[in-house]
């Protein structure tokens, strides 16, 4: 079972092949995150994204979805399905 | 899990790109709640949001300066920006700081005209209790081609009524007024 607190990842077959005994991936996730090393990290992911702007097109991009879709009708969900394949394309350029 | 190295590191910077896939969809959660937020509380605001604010200011500017809708001044029920209707003359009521009567607002200017002396019974008040020299600056008036009479009052009445005749009749309806 997976904990509830994680959020579905995206599509990795592996992973769910591996859930019956802690993978390497899942000893380290569970490492770095015990150790603080992963909020670190994910902070200074977070910065980096702001500096570079990636986070301002991320925004616009939700700001069009939402005036096309009407402001009330957009879920979380949505924006994350607008965003997901800009943003993680454009990171790796 | 004692791989070689090589494979470590390929199985590594798997490994991380995974990872750092992971911390950013994370990351891309947030934007989107963050977005989504700013979305639903309307604190955005899209340029469409401001098209449509400009079009409707200038709707409603269109409609007060187009006098026939409104009916001018007369309507009771034009509204402002705020919605707020006001009555086309002003009705605060209060105390005239000269005469010492009951005032209203929007009568205030033609009340302090009469009651100071620009006004045309004003200046009869005046020129009764003075002498001539108040009737001379009256018969000097541009408009007056009548000849000096004893009746001063008559006069007076008579050229001012033609100088002024819109204003001091209308304004002498209301001195009447209680």
């Amino acid at each position: 079972m997976r904990s509830s607190v994680k959020r579905p990842p995206t599509p990795d077959a592996e992973e769910e092949e591996q859930d019956r005994e802690p993978t390497l991936q899942e000893i380290i996730n569970i490492k770095l995150i015990e150790s603080g090393e992963k909020e670190r990290l994910k902070e200074l992911l977070r910065e980096r994204l702001v500096e570079c702007g990636w986070k301002d097109e991320m925004k616009a991009l939700c700001r069009a979805f939402a005036r096309k879709r009407g402001r009330n009708n957009v879920t979380v969900d949505d924006l994350v399905h607008v965003i997901t394949p800009k943003g993680r394309g454009s990171i790796h350029s | 899990m004692a791989a070689p190295n090589e494979d470590n590191l390929s199985s590594h910077s798997q490994l991380s790109s995974q990872f750092f896939g992971e911390l950013l969809d994370s990351i891309i959660v947030d934007v989107a709640s963050e977005c989504h937020r700013i979305a639903r509380l309307g604190l955005d605001r899209s340029l469409d949001d401001e098209e449509e604010e400009l079009r409707l200011s200038a709707q409603a500017r269109a409609r007060v300066a187009d006098p026939s809708s409104s009916g001018e001044t007369t309507s009771k029920y034009v509204l402002d920006i705020f919605g707020q209707t006001h009555p086309p003359v002003a009705n605060e009521i209060f105390d005239c700081m000269n005469c010492g009567r009951s005032i209203m607002a929007g009568r205030f200017a033609p009340h302090l005209e009469k009651c100071m002396g620009k006004g045309r019974k004003a200046r009869l008040k005046a020129t009764r209790s003075s002498t001539a020299a108040q009737n001379r600056y009256s018969r000097g008036n541009p408009l007056s081609n009548h000849s000096p009479s004893s009746n001063s009052n008559s006069m007076n009445r008579l050229s001012n009524g033609t100088s002024h005749v819109a204003g001091y009749e209308y304004s002498n309806g209301t001195i009447e007024e209680p």
